[in-house]
Order: structure tokens, then sequence, then C-alpha cells
């Protein structure tokens, strides 16, 4: 256990008063840059970077990795209350945290977003803690097949569970695919479907397109019942924050299977993103009862917050043990260790122990802290939904119209937000799933890049994808998952409760 | 239902109206991608291979959808929009969109001032000096966090040029 | 009328202005994204004039790097006569424009200075069979298109310097780009692809760890002398190419600064004399040096003849592999 007698001496070096005071900053100050969608974890991060030359490397990246969980945090906040999420990773969230706060019930969704994300930080720390040297041999085996294999499967378990129309699940996940090619190309170095606009180079950016479809969209829908939240008539007691927690244990099963689900997709990976969507769409798969998804179901909560977080934790894992950064955020503390005279790989682990099990100390109590902060805080926000809408909502739209602002310093980013609000709305009203659409935008250019570099590794056969048991398991998974409904539907003539039986088999 | 509320827009309207904008996108999108190259090279597919069939599924997704509002319609008789929600929605969208000229013009910090004073007044009920403290308290919050906290700029105009912000 | 009279004020409450004086924040505008070797360049600048106090004014950094970095320049170009917008790049600002549609010409920009020069190595992984660069090139003549190049992007510095070397050696590679260095270096520690060109700070740890390891380098000559890195061997001990019989005597990539076209020349002299006194910093040293970076200060002429030579070099590979942009 040379393992373990190394994180008791990282906790002997991050409990002191100095250090927990530094974490509260950085999850304070991450809270905040989470609430803000424009402003993001990587913006915050290197924006405290220069201040962290002069600290003692171990104090700095306590207060960049705690303002990273304060940011994760801060952004479930914003998609359950206005349904804007302020961070990717927490776009699923919104497909049952917002109807459940729309419910009156904002302080419980709240609560057990927080919660989940703490356990799901939890599990993936103590995966590293445990895995630490396996898990970076294991990342090393992945390639762009291997990549693809993996976006694959996460496409496979999302879709096909809409009740819409498919036309229309066709054409927004389309839709979102083509957004998500907009600007250069990495394996033709050539510009794509950008007509001639400056603007297009740099691309549609995710954020502005969220900020429209999920924040503008839902704010005109709001206003059809006229210019209030229903949220107002909630009522907001500190107590019902205690009450929720007592309900955790309920969800124990979809939190185990989303701690795997995000560990897996944390190390592969494929990032925290597609850990919450393909969570969420499991979560629905496999519940008996489906019917309160989509209408503030807590698993529905439960699952995307959890393999959020849990991908979120474990993906820094690559980072420190290969030098491959995980995720915007982890390239600025990358970059932040280069400049404390670190160097990111593998012999980290080797020559600076102290560090890197400090840091991973600093995991445990960051999370610990954190929840505790904004479970404090919960009564807080929740009661936001009680300002009256006049007031809240031009404050919001103000908001969303700074932060597109902000993406990139452009005007044109708050044409774009506009038309994805309308677009949005549009879409909402006539049925047309918005799910898809993000999900494609947010993996769709990484799957063409790694399916195009694996055709440039194969000279052009597809037969890549099956070369190896690593890229051929996941795809058969990936297929498996994709005709699933099928199966199901299939044998569910046959009896719902074989099928049960057989599903258990397999999984 | 419908004779009670007076219609505004029907449903049947806006599902055609709206297959036949993303059909539009599709075809802008086939285009985009067919100058770029739709072929499968020796280097594996080209730029616009993707995209280019990316567009031809949002075409004919769009054309389905097109021909069951027309022939097969689910919806028929539904109201997309009543004129009470219409004048609800557009009194939130038009102030929405006044916002975002104004500060196209004028500047971030002076539209949303202006945007949330006007609205607290006009959709509130709010006394001119209580929106105008509240929106004056608001746009400062704004100048600390982002200027000032977080040093991330905000678009700018001529006002702030005046009194020597930058 | 209210501006005339804000005019009137500024031109009395400001120095006559014989020399430029930021009076307002300077903004930083990167040309790549967060983290990448352009925005660890521009923050160093930034820390080291903020530790000395270089320029008056605060200095805000903004990362722009969409569209391979396309989007700083033409945000930078938009602002022509702006002297509040210091464009921080690589030799990317005159080259990008000839390979891809970009709405803006490498002459929108004011070359200010170089200050630093990347080097590029040739690596390969640390279980190769390969120890020298003669024996990888025969290997890859032997089996045309059969070793895979790996590296950052497509039709950038990376695959430039691939085809150049297939060129010079008569071999032939596949080139398979990827987001960036760091991605190509974890393939070539994970044995997928055979080789990569990547600059010393994008490989350094996975040579600690002796996962790759490094054949030759594009320098003129020798790595100063420096601590070992793996196995007793340092950066010092790697051979030059040239040395090693791979005729190119010398690749590598320049840390730039630019300012918008039509700025006045008091702007750029200012700048340029900030940009001199960082160079000039024990700071600066430690970051050329922790980097593997070769610390160079070029302005004026000396710049823009390197820039000709440079843009001539690569226009000739460009023109070669039919990537210009039609």
């Amino acid at each position: 256990m040379g393992n373990f007698g190394y994180l008791m001496d990282g906790f002997a070096t991050v409990l002191t008063a100095h250090h927990l005071m530094i974490m509260m900053i950085g999850v304070m100050l991450g809270i905040l840059v989470g609430v803000l969608p424009g402003l993001g974890a990587p913006n915050g991060v290197s924006l405290l970077l220069p201040l962290t030359f002069t600290m003692e490397p171990i104090s700095a990246i306590i207060l960049l990795s705690c303002m990273y969980w304060g940011a994760l945090f801060g952004g479930s906040t914003t998609s359950i209350l206005f349904n804007i999420p302020g961070e990717p990773s927490s776009v699923a969230t919104t497909f049952d945290g917002y109807p459940m706060a729309k419910n009156g019930q904002a302080t419980r969704a709240l609560t057990l977003a927080f919660m989940s994300a703490g356990i799901g930080a939890l599990a993936g720390v103590v995966m590293i803690t445990l895995l630490s040297g396996w898990v970076a041999r294991f990342a090393l085996q992945f390639s762009s097949p291997e990549f693809f294999a993996v976006y694959f499967l996460a496409f496979g378990s999302f879709i096909g569970m809409s009740d819409n129309a498919p036309a229309k699940t066709l054409v927004t996940m389309m839709l979102g695919f083509a957004f998500a090619t907009v600007g250069m190309d990495t394996i033709s170095g050539s510009l794509r479907l950008t007509f001639g606009i400056p603007d297009l180079i740099k691309g549609i950016s995710f954020l502005v397109a969220v900020m429209g479809l999920f924040g503008i969209g839902e704010l005109l829908l709001t206003t059809e019942e006229g210019l209030r939240f229903d949220g107002i008539k909630a009522r907001v007691r500190p107590i019902d924050v205690l009450k929720t927690l007592k309900e955790m244990p309920r969800y124990g099963w979809a939190i185990l299977r989303s701690t795997l689900i995000g560990i897996w997709m944390g190390i592969t990976p494929a990032g925290p993103t597609a850990a919450s969507f393909m969570s969420y769409g499991l979560a629905r798969r496999f519940a008996k009862d489906k019917s309160k998804f989509g209408k503030g179901d807590p698993r529905g909560i439960v699952s995307p917050e959890t393999a959020d977080h849990s991908a979120g934790t474990s993906a820094l894992l690559p980072m420190l043990a290969l030098g491959v950064p995980g995720s915007a955020t982890a390239a600025v503390m990358m970059g932040g260790l280069m400049i404390w005279g670190l160097t990111p790989g593998p012999m980290l682990f080797i020559d600076r122990p102290d560090f890197v099990w400090g840091l991973i100390a600093s995991m445990y109590l960051g999370n610990v802290v954190a929840v505790l902060l904004v479970l404090a805080t919960v009564p807080l926000y929740a009661s936001i939904l009680r300002v009256p809408f006049s007031i809240v909502g031009p404050v919001i739209v103000a908001i969303i119209f700074s932060g597109a602002y902000q993406v990139a310093n452009s005007t044109f980013d708050m044409w774009l937000v506009l038309g994805f609000g309308i677009l949005g709305y549009l879409f909402k009203t006539l049925d047309y799933p918005i799910a898809p659409l993000v999900l494609a935008m947010v993996l769709g250019d990484k799957a063409e890049d790694a399916f195009r570099q694996s055709m440039l590794m194969s000279n052009g056969s597809l037969t890549i994808f099956w070369s190896n048991p690593l890229v051929s398991g996941i795809m058969a998974l990936g297929v498996l998952m994709l005709i699933w409904p099928l199966i199901a539907k299939a044998a569910g003539l046959r009896g719902l409760r074989r099928h049960t039986a057989g599903h258990q088999a397999k999984v | 239902m419908a004779e009670l509320e007076k219609q505004f827009l029907s449903r049947k309207t806006m599902e055609m109206v709206t297959a036949l904008l993303t059909a539009g996108a599709g075809l802008a999108i086939c285009y985009g991608s067919w100058r770029s190259g739709i072929g499968w090279s020796e280097m594996g597919p080209e730029a616009g291979y993707f995209p280019f069939y990316v567009g031809v599924l949002i075409i004919l997704g769009s054309l389905v959808t097109l021909l069951r509002s027309l022939f097969f319609y689910r919806h028929e008789g539904e109201v997309f929009l009543t004129m009470e929600k219409a004048r609800s929605v557009l009194g939130f969208f038009l102030p929405l969109v006044a916002f975002m000229v104004i500060s196209l013009l004028l500047g971030l910090y002076v539209g949303t001032a202006l945007y949330i004073c006007g609205a607290m007044m006009w959709q509130g009920g709010y006394r001119w000096w209580i929106a105008a403290l509240a929106a004056l308290a608001v746009t400062g919050l704004f100048y600390l966090v982002f200027e000032i906290g977080f040093q991330v700029p905000l678009l700018k105009g001529p006002i702030e040029g005046w009194l020597g912000i930058y | 009328m209210l501006k005339q009279i804000t005019l009137a004020l500024l031109a009395i409450t400001t120095v006559p202005a014989f020399a430029f004086e930021p009076t307002r924040p300077v903004e930083f505008v990167v040309t790549s994204g967060p983290g990448g070797g352009t925005d660890n360049f521009a923050r160093t600048v930034q820390s080291i004039i903020a530790k000395h106090k270089l320029i008056d004014a605060p200095v805000v950094v903004t990362n722009k790097g969409g569209g391979s970095g396309a989007e700083g320049f033409v945000y930078a170009a938009g602002y022509k006569g702006d002297p509040y917008k210091l464009t921080f790049g690589t030799n990317n600002e005159y080259l990008l424009p000839s390979v891809a549609a970009v709405p803006y010409a490498p002459e929108d920009l004011t070359p200010v200075a170089t200050l630093a020069l990347d080097e590029f190595l040739i690596w390969v992984n640390g279980q190769s069979k390969f120890g020298d660069v003669k024996s990888f090139v025969e290997a890859a003549k032997a089996k045309p298109k059969a070793i895979q190049f790996g590296g950052s992007q497509s039709k950038d510095t990376d695959q430039i310097l691939v085809s150049t070397i297939a060129e010079v050696t008569g071999a032939e590679f596949r080139y398979i780009p990827f987001k960036g260095g760091g991605e190509a270096g974890v393939q070539l520690a994970g044995g997928h692809i055979d080789a990569n060109v990547n600059n010393p700070n994008e490989n350094r740890g996975q040579w600690q760890a002796g996962m790759v390891k490094p054949l030759c380098v594009f320098r003129p000559d020798r790595f100063p002398q420096s601590a070992p890195v793996h196995d007793g061997k340092g950066w010092h001990d790697i051979p030059t190419c040239a040395e090693a019989g791979l005729a190119i005597d010398s690749y590598r990539m320049p840390r730039t600064v630019w300012l918008p076209a039509g700025v006045e020349e008091d702007v750029v002299v200012f700048y340029r004399d900030v940009l001199k006194k960082v160079s000039e910093t024990p700071e600066w040293a430690d970051y050329v040096a922790k980097t593997s970076q070769t610390s160079q200060f070029m302005t004026g002429d000396e710049f823009t003849a390197y820039q000709a030579k440079d843009r001539e070099t690569v226009l000739k590979v460009l023109k070669r592999e039919g990537w210009l942009v039609k």
C-alpha cells in the first residue's frame, strides 16, 4: 500500500488552515465563474494563473483545481434554475433538473444534483488513488479508432431514446453535426461551411448555441404563460435540503452505474459531457417507469450529475500521468505546472510524489468543501426564483448576451444567440428534440476527426474498427446499444419479464 | 378551444415554415460542403464528405416532416399561438431585440441599464426611480465582476468613451 | 460637439506626445487556445511585464485560437491603426493565408519582434528499433508510406517539415494530423504512430519516462549543455539532423509579436523596447531554458528578412504539395 502512505502524507500537507482557506476561495470563485455562462472554468483558471507564479506549486494547484470543482457545481446551478447550462457537461442536467425546479422543487433538485456530483467526484478520486498506475497504461492503448468507437458508444446509448417523430430527431441531430463542422477542418487544414463570413472562421461556439437554444428559447416559452416564473410558488425551506439528503440512498443503483460510466468516459478520455449524456440515456432506457423522465424525475438529475463529476475528476489522471489535458481547463493547469517548474508526465509520480499526492488529497478535501459550501447556499439560489420575473428575466437576458459576447469578443455571436433562441423556441413548441442536436455538436467533430485519422492509418479500410479486441469490444457494445430499443421491442412482444432477465445477463 | 381563443398562428403553418427553414439550411450545408470536396480520396473522406450527407439527411428529414404536416396531419386545427400568448411572448421578445440593437450601438453596459430599467417600469410596474436604481446596481455589478474582477471586457460604446472608461 | 470637447480635454490632459505611451488597457491577442504554446509565450511575457512594471497600463490577455489562429489575426487586422492590440503568434501569421481562405493578408499586421525560436526534433517511440535518423530514413525508403508521422494540424509547420524530410531524403511518409502536439506525443508514446516532429516541450515528459526518444534536432548546432533528462542523456547529446546525415540545416518556428497595420512608428518603437527589456530578464531566460527554446530577439529589417526567407522556403513546399489555396 505505497499509495496509501503517500496519500496520508498528502493529507498532512493539505490539512493546514492556509490550504483550507485557499480551497474555500477557489471553490467560491469557481461557483461564480460557473454561474456566469460567458466566463467558464478555463477563463477563470487562466485569469488566476499569473497570481500563482509566486505561490508554492501545491498551493497553486489547490487553488486552480478547487476553482474547477466550483465551476462544475456552478454550471449545474444555472441548468436547474434557468435551464441555462453554465458548462457543456451540465446540459443533460437541464432535462429533468429544470422541470423539477419549475414544479416548485428547486431546493430538492439542487440538493440532488450537488450530492450526486459530490459522490461522483469522490468516486473518481478513489479510482485515481487505487488505480493510478494501471489507468495510465490503459489510456495509452487508445488511438483514433478506439476514440471513434467510444464516441460511437456514447451516441448509441443516447439516441433512440426520444419519443418524438424520427424525422424531427434526424433533422436536429444532423443540424448539430453541421454546426460542429463549421470552421477550420483539422484533417485537411481548410475552412468549411464558412460561406465567406469572417466571423464563422472560429466555428460556432457550443456555449453560444446552448445559451440560445436553452436559455432564450426557454424564456420565450415561459412568457407564453405570462411574464412570470412558475417556480415562484415554491417555498424555500432549509429543512428540504436535509429531507432530500435522506432520499439519496434510493438512487444507489443509478449512482453506481453513473459512476462507472463516468470513470470509464473520463479515462478513455471521451470527457464529462459525453459521460453525462450517456448516463442519462442509460438511466432512462433501463428505468421500469419512463413516464416521468423529462418531467422532473430525480434519477434524471442524479445520473448525469454523478457521471459528469466522476468523469471530470478521473480526466485529471491522464493529464498528470501522461501529460495529455482532458479538457480546456486541464490544458491551462498543465501550462501552470510547466511555469511552476514541473513537467506533467509519467515521471511526475516518481519525481514529485509530494506534489501529486498532495493534489489528490486536495481533491478529496476540495470536493467535500465544495459540496458543503454549495449545499449551504441552496436555499439562497432557490430563492432567486422568487424574485419577480420582470427583474430576473431581463437580468438573465443581459447575462446571456454578455456571455455570448465574451465567448469570443464578437458581436456576431450575439446575433447567433438570438437566432438560436428563436430556433429553440420553434423546436420546443413543435416537439423537435434538442438533446440530439447538443450531443451531436459536442461529439460530432471529434468523432469525425477520429474517423478520418483512422482512415489515414488504415489506408481507407473500415476494418480498422474491428482490428483489435479493445476497439471491437467497444464497437460491439455501441452497436448493441444502438439496436437495443429494437431488441427491447421485439422482446417486449414476447413478454416483458424474460427481456429484463436477458438484459441483466448481458450487462 | 380554438373558438374561445383567437388564433394568431396555426400549428400547421408553423410546422411547414420550420420544415422549409431546416430544408433551406440543409441545402446551404450541401452547397457549402460541395465547395470543399465531397469525395473519398486516398486520404479517406474529404473535408466536405460528411457534412454533405448530413445536409442531404436534413433535407430528407425536413421533406418528411413537411409532407406529414401537409397530408397526414395529426395536429389538425391545433393552435400554435393564440392572440393572448402571442402578445405575451412578443411583449418579452421585442424588448429583448431592442436591447440587443441598443447594445450593439451603445455597448452592453448602457444597453443592460436601459433594458432592465425599461422592463421593470413597463412590465413590472415599478416606479421609475426604483427601476433606475436597480438597473444601475446590476450594471455596476456587471462592471465589477467582468471588467475588474475577471478582466473580461464587455462590448463598449461611445458613452464609455466619453466618460473615459475603456 | 461633446466629442470635440472631450477630444480637446484629452489633448490637454495627455502629455504632449513625442513618444507613444499607453493610457488604457493593452490587449494581448493570443492566436492559440488556453494552454497552447503561443498561450504560454504570451502569458509569460505578461507576467514579466507585470513583475518589472514595463507597461504602466494594465494588460489583458484574450485567447482567439479558432481556425488554427486565424480568428486572432482576423480580429487584430480589423483594428487598423489601433495601438492597443498586441498579437502573439508564430510563423502562422504569414503562412495561414497561403493554405486557407482566411480573410486577412500577412500585410494587415505590422511585425514588432521575434523573441524566440522553437525547435523541432524527430521523435520515435522509446522501444523503437531505430537508434538514429539514418536507419529510420532507410526503413522509410524500403517501404514507402509505411512509416506514420503524427503532427499538429494539417498543412501547418509539422506537416511542412515532414514533407521537407520526404523531399530531401526521397522517402515517403504517411502524415496523420492531430488537434495538437500533445495528442501526437501521446499517440507516439502509445506506439500508435511511428514518429512525430514535436517541439521539445511537447515531448519532454514522455522522454523523461523513456516512452519516446529523440533522433535528431533541426538546429544548426547542438542544444547547449543541460542536466540529463533520461538514461544519462540530455538535450546536448541529441545530434543535429545535418550531422546525423539528414541534410536539413535548420527548421525552427519563431515566436512572434504583431501590431495592426497602420500604427504610428513610435508605437512600434515603444512595444519593441518593452519586448527587448522582457527578453533581457532572468525570468525570460528561465522560460526559454525550461521549454528548450532559443532566445533570439529580432526586429526591423532583421525580422523582415527572416520572415521573407522563411516564407520563401515554405511556399516552395506548399507549391510542390499543391496546398496553396486557390
